[in-house]
């Protein structure tokens, strides 16, 4: 944790927080709304989930793996939280629901990966698919909208003047660094993802550690999906879609190596927090909703092509 | 019996053969309409599309170094919109649209190329971008001025635009004979006869093996990147003239199909390690199955899922069968 001021510029992590700082600048001087409290909240809001669900996802990155299935995850969870919501259950009992149904299918992603030795990318491509067949079932085509007003104060709610759902981001994040740093499961997983066979060799329990990763990025996500439901008050059979993309870009954008090994979950908020940043001050200069992906696919190579130059040609 | 059974086991092609054969059976025998010469002919068509982007994949994955690619369905988008918006709006000459429209395909499966091969960037993150910056420029070509500032499909088109995705020769699709066809015997050439497919295979396989053996990595990726390109820009143009229509989200989605079957078709998603025959059949098996689904009457929300389970569950069955053996 001891690194010398250049060793900090050089790091991934202040590339995209220098892009950060220059476009909430540049959206401040040309929108008279960024810097409203109103806005900043609805920021705050929408990263949220995107934040949490990168906690998870930067993990099994860091592991070699990855998983798509996240956005069929989320539309899964948030079913099940409208439904229940709908019904008029208890709260706890659906937060409780929500982050099991993330659970059952990372935990189902992460035994196919570590117990059946099939690549992480071919699992959840096929969960992903099965998951949205299970979800369309569930919601039999239709809508679920007017959730009752109970839950929404975790979307919607403050303290502080930051919102709940983003300290409950924060606290996840400030957790689970600490995790990744000082504890053994959490080195384990960087040690699968350098070398596998010398943390095999090594005595660390690979088939434990794939499966708590991907668990747990189900979990995260399941709770994620909670807050969508509980910030938009609907769910739609398209709930989550591309969502996976979302949350991979805000990942590889905060310098986690897609070839594992390396990567940090600060580093992955940053990332969320660009794509957040762009998408919002879009709105605000009245760009076309159009343009918005071709300016994200643009960010996202422009922050890799500064690492390329800086590394001089070493693939990152 | 145990060589029958290890040999099942080993071969791909004839896993997946078998598999195709009994899904075949299965839908003859009970599904009704499945086994005439109108639905066995009229079903490769749908086939195409998908069997396209399919190919495409498979030479990138075959490529190695993390080949993929993410954007084969923003491609195919961007491509129906330019074709359409050049003959529908700008009323040019359909000949001339179409080869704008694949030269556009071309070109931006070159850009993936050379970001991957010449700067090095990975290609998941390379297509990831892409896939958001054609998305969006598909969005952008498909506004109409006139009409306001929305997306907007194009369905005006000339009767003789139709020819490639309607017609049929002999009962058989034009498509299937006149494009998939010849594609996927030029492919074959390439990978199997022609001195590409060593270096293709060399690069997948052992990168700094191949390089100290003096092939251009660089240039293979460069050119698998921008065949991919190719591939996803002659599904464009079939989905437009079939469906009469080019519309700015036709392309949702594709790229996972498209990675599925080639997985499902046998290849290594680490690269080096698959063949054209493969992909061939996983393409004939996932038609089959959207194709003996919907005749039975299973509902269109299921084809995902079944897609999901055959790809996981061949997979998972391989590797069962494999770990069975070494005991």
């Amino acid at each position: 944790m001891n690194m010398s001021r250049g060793q900090f510029f050089r790091k991934r992590e202040f590339t995209v927080l220098g892009l950060i700082v220059v476009l909430a600048i540049i959206f401040s001087l040309t929108t008279e709304r960024f810097l409203s409290v109103s806005n900043l909240t609805n920021l705050l809001v929408q990263l949220a989930g995107t934040a949490i669900s990168a906690i998870g996802m930067t993990m099994v990155i860091i592991t070699g793996g990855i998983d798509v299935s996240v956005g069929s995850i989320l539309g899964m969870s948030s079913v099940v939280a409208g439904k229940l919501l709908m019904a008029n259950f208890p709260v706890v009992v659906i937060l409780g629901a929500a982050i099991a149904t993330g659970l059952l299918f990372g935990f189902f992603n992460g035994s196919l990966v570590a117990y059946g030795k099939i690549p992480p990318i071919i699992v959840t491509l096929g969960m992903l698919n099965i998951i949205r067949s299970l979800l369309f079932q569930l919601l039999g085509g239709r809508w679920i909208s007017g959730v009752p007003p109970a839950i929404r104060v975790i979307g919607l709610g403050k303290w502080l003047g930051i919102p709940i759902s983003m300290w409950i981001a924060l606290i996840l994040i400030l957790f689970f660094t600490y995790f990744l740093n000082s504890r053994p499961l959490g080195r384990a997983i960087y040690a699968v993802g350098n070398n596998i066979e010398a943390a095999r060799v090594s005595g660390v329990n690979l088939t434990r550690t794939i499966l708590f990763v991907y668990a747990l990025t189900g979990m995260l996500v399941g709770f994620a999906g909670l807050i969508y439901v509980a910030r938009t008050g609907i769910v739609q059979t398209n709930t989550g879609t591309g969502f996976e993309l979302e949350v991979i870009a805000a990942v590889v954008l905060g310098g986690t190596s897609i070839l594992g090994g390396k990567g940090t979950i600060v580093g992955s908020l940053l990332g969320a927090f660009l794509v957040g940043i762009i998408k919002n001050g879009m709105v605000l200069l009245n760009v076309p909703a159009l343009s918005e992906g071709l300016v994200i696919g643009a960010l996202i190579l422009i922050s890799v092509v500064i690492d390329v130059v800086r590394a001089r040609g070493e693939r990152i | 019996m145990k060589s029958v059974f290890n040999q099942i086991v080993e071969n791909r092609m004839l896993f997946l053969l078998i598999l195709f054969l009994i899904l075949f059976v299965i839908f003859s025998v009970g599904v009704r309409g499945f086994f005439t010469f109108y639905n066995l002919t009229n079903m490769t068509q749908y086939g195409v599309e998908l069997g396209l982007l399919a190919l495409a994949e498979m030479l990138v994955i075959l490529s190695g170094g993390g080949g993929i690619d993410l954007s084969v369905g923003s491609m195919l988008t961007l491509v129906a919109m330019v074709i359409g918006v050049l003959i529908g709006r700008a009323g040019l000459n359909p000949s001339l649209s179409i080869i704008i429209g694949i030269l556009a395909g071309l070109g931006m499966g070159c850009v993936n190329g050379i970001l991957v091969s010449y700067l090095r960037i990975l290609p998941l993150i390379v297509t990831l971008a892409s896939l958001y910056i054609y998305k969006s420029l598909a969005l952008i070509v498909a506004v109409d001025p006139r009409f306001g500032p929305n997306p907007m499909p194009v369905s005006n088109f000339p009767e003789n635009f139709y020819f490639v995705g309607q017609f049929r020769v002999g009962g058989i699709p034009f498509q299937v004979l006149f494009i998939f066809l010849p594609v996927i015997l030029i492919l074959y050439f390439l990978l199997e006869k022609h001195a590409f497919g060593r270096y293709l295979y060399g690069v997948g396989s052992n990168e700094k093996a191949a390089l100290f053996s003096g092939i251009s990595v660089t240039r293979v990726r460069l050119v698998v990147y921008t065949l991919a390109g190719l591939l996803s820009a002659l599904s464009g143009w079939i989905i437009t003239s079939r469906i009469a229509s080019a519309r700015p989200d036709i392309g949702l989605g594709y790229e996972m199909q498209a990675i599925t079957i080639a997985v499902l078709g046998g290849v290594n998603i680490k690269g080096g390690e698959g063949t054209i025959g493969g992909v061939v059949l996983g393409v004939a098996i996932i038609t089959l199955l959207y194709n003996g689904m919907q005749l039975a009457g299973i509902h269109q929300i299921w084809q995902l899922g079944s897609l999901g389970l055959v790809l996981v569950g061949s997979v998972f069955l391989n590797q069962l069968l494999l770990a069975r053996r070494k005991f």
